[in-house]
């Protein structure tokens, strides 16, 4: 479901022009558990913002659900990250003056989507994460792990077909961390989410069915 | 860009969640707007009032003066003939007026007039402010007067030295000393003038070419007899009824036309005067609302710069709505929305704002407030205008932040 051919990112800073990724090739398959693991400052969150459409590579073939994507106009990145990329963040990133319910319902809102329906769907997500009964708190009434739930119900709920993941545990506790995990495998092995983990950490790596270890711009093989 | 009510309530929320800075952009847009709303209201209630003191005396009502031939300066008595050698034309004569009515239909009433100068005097006291005129008994209706004690002139008192006084001369009576109004006597120049009535106070301003307060008025051919150099220079003339002013202004052109002798005379109607009026006051209320958006203009900079910050401040929310699938409208249309809703509530709170300082303004200058419903939709716009308009940068600011320096900003 998704396959990156020979990616390349360079950027230039000052005279220099620096290249990130330099050749990266990757295939995932629908259904899979994957970390991509690597030291910082070998390219994993450049080909993590690339494979979520938040950044675009500088040369090379990205290809989701069978369709080029990585050269679309930026609406039309907008609008494929809102149906079918659900983003985990490590520092979780909900907006603090909304609620868990509200937090969960944001991409919702940006398909036009906010009726009765909408408000059903952020409670059973809620629910699945285990989050229901903290629906109307605020994220500063919530703990890490909590928050992270929620943002994990928030990256579910339009059903999209890749859940990418950036150091979810990295701001939790070894315990919490291992939750978190536990519900990625869960939501992986029952309803079949494709869910890409970007981390370096080996012990979360590990729990992965697979892991692309990145090394300086390219992944080892 | 579409609008849901939770767009709004968003808004509304993160405007609340920085309430200091809210309230300092809403003082400027409130003092702006407020300004704007007062400018124009009292604006029109001065128009207002004028057109009202105007339109008191009916808009039935023709003025026909004498035209002055040489463009001469008008009052000229105690220069004999045309002052400065310009021909003027020879002045109407009593019974050429006083014909009017019948010649003309579309004249229902005419009421010729005399003005007269010298020195006025009571009681070997001289009385300032006041002045002789000469009228017929059809003057007292045609410029509505009403009177307060005693009796108007009538036709039977030509030549008579009864004189009929304003409310503004008969208080100077009794400051005078006068213990009985009715009887006093008044000298004007030479001539001796019994007091045999007097008239109700009226507002001043309006369409009359006097003040009827200070007025003295006698019989028009005793005015033409004791005045100086006596000509009638201005007539007062009410239309019949079902005629339009402007086909008894013919009437009478044609009627003074036929008299032959290089007579002319020139009419004004109200609405003329009143068409006039209205674009001076619109050119007033313009130059007033004019200053007034100097403050606006500031208000709305206010909002852009609060914007601007929030926008600054907001930087990693906007990251994440990206991330989430916010496109850039869906940016740029949450950020305005607030501009909208910051400047609609300064809108509003300026409107009554507005609308109080122009009450008070009239209640204090005893105008007569009127609520001005074109300022209120005015207020609206503008306020509406100016949330858009120093709304859009910050707001296209924020759309073209790139997500990923977004996300990574604190």
């Amino acid at each position: 479901m998704l396959t990156l051919r020979d990616i390349r990112k360079s950027y230039r800073i000052g005279p220099t022009e620096v290249d990130v990724l330099k050749g990266v090739s990757l295939e995932i398959q629908q259904g899979e558990l994957v970390s991509i693991m690597g030291q910082s400052g070998c390219g994993k969150s450049t080909l993590m913002n690339i494979i979520g459409l938040l950044d675009r590579p500088t040369s090379g073939s990205f290809m989701l659900d069978g369709a080029e994507v990585s050269y679309s106009d930026d609406d039309a990145l907008s609008e494929i990250r809102n149906q079918r990329i659900g983003f985990v963040f490590q520092q979780y990133f909900l907006l603090s003056r909304l609620t868990a319910l509200e937090n969960v319902a944001l991409p919702l809102v940006y398909r036009g989507d906010t009726g009765t329906n909408s408000h059903d769907r952020c409670m059973e997500l809620l629910k699945r994460v285990g989050m229901d009964d903290r629906a109307n708190h605020r994220p500063n009434e919530l703990s890490g792990g909590q928050q992270q739930r929620v943002a994990i119900a928030r990256a579910l709920v339009g059903n999209p077909s890749l859940i990418l993941a950036d150091e979810p545990t990295g701001a939790l506790d070894t315990n919490v961390g291992g939750e978190i995990m536990e519900l990625f495998k869960t939501l992986n092995a029952e309803e079949g989410i494709t869910v890409v983990i970007i981390t370096h950490d080996p012990g979360i790596a590990r729990q992965c069915k697979r892991v692309a270890v990145m090394k300086d711009g390219v992944i080892v093989p | 860009m579409m609008i849901h009510p939770s767009h709004l309530k968003e808004a509304a929320r993160s405007l609340l969640a920085s309430k200091q800075r809210t309230i300092l952009a809403l003082i400027g847009i409130v003092i702006g707007i407020g300004s704007v709303i007062a400018m124009v209201s009292v604006g029109r209630i001065v128009q207002e009032e004028s057109l009202r003191q105007f339109k008191e005396m009916g808009t039935d009502i023709l003025t026909i003066e004498k035209e002055f031939g040489g463009g001469g300066p008008p009052g000229m008595q105690g220069a004999p003939g045309a002052a400065g050698g310009a021909a003027a034309k020879a002045a109407l004569r009593l019974d050429t007026i006083l014909a009017i009515p019948s010649r003309c239909p579309g004249i229902a009433a005419v009421a010729p007039s005399v003005r007269g100068s010298g020195d006025i005097s009571f009681a070997g006291k001289k009385l300032e402010r006041c002045s002789p005129m000469g009228v017929t008994a059809s003057f007292l209706d045609i410029n509505k007067l009403t009177m307060r004690e005693g009796r108007f002139l009538s036709d039977l008192d030509e030549q008579s030295r009864y004189c009929v006084i304003g409310s503004q001369v008969a208080a100077e009576l009794q400051k005078q000393g006068a213990s009985k109004l009715a009887g006093s006597k008044i000298r004007i120049g030479n001539n001796l003038f019994t007091v045999i009535g007097v008239t109700n106070e009226v507002p001043q301003g309006g369409m009359r070419r006097f003040e009827p307060n200070e007025m003295i008025y006698l019989h028009i051919t005793t005015g033409l007899r004791v005045f100086a150099n006596a000509e009638i220079q201005s007539i007062t003339a009410r239309v019949s009824p079902g005629t339009t002013n402007n086909a008894a202004r013919d009437q009478v052109m044609a009627y003074v036309a036929s008299l032959g002798k290089g007579q002319a005379v020139r009419i004004t109607s109200p609405e003329e005067i009143i068409a006039q009026m209205e674009k001076q006051m619109q050119m007033f209320t313009l130059l007033l609302g004019a200053i007034g958006s100097i403050s606006l203009i500031v208000g709305g900079v206010g909002v852009m710069n609060v914007m601007l910050v929030s926008v600054t401040e907001r930087r990693r929310e906007i990251g994440i709505r990206r991330a989430l699938g916010a496109k850039r409208g869906d940016i740029k249309g949450q950020f305005l929305i607030e501009s909208i809703i910051l400047s609609l509530i300064g809108g509003l709170l300026g409107i009554i704002f507005g609308i109080g300082a122009s009450w008070l303004i009239a209640h204090f200058a005893k105008w007569q407030f009127a609520l001005s419903f074109s300022a209120i939709l005015l207020g609206v716009g503008v306020s509406n205008a100016v949330g858009i308009f120093f709304g859009y940068y910050p707001a296209r600011q924020a759309s073209l932040l790139d997500p990923i320096v977004a996300l990574k900003s604190d």
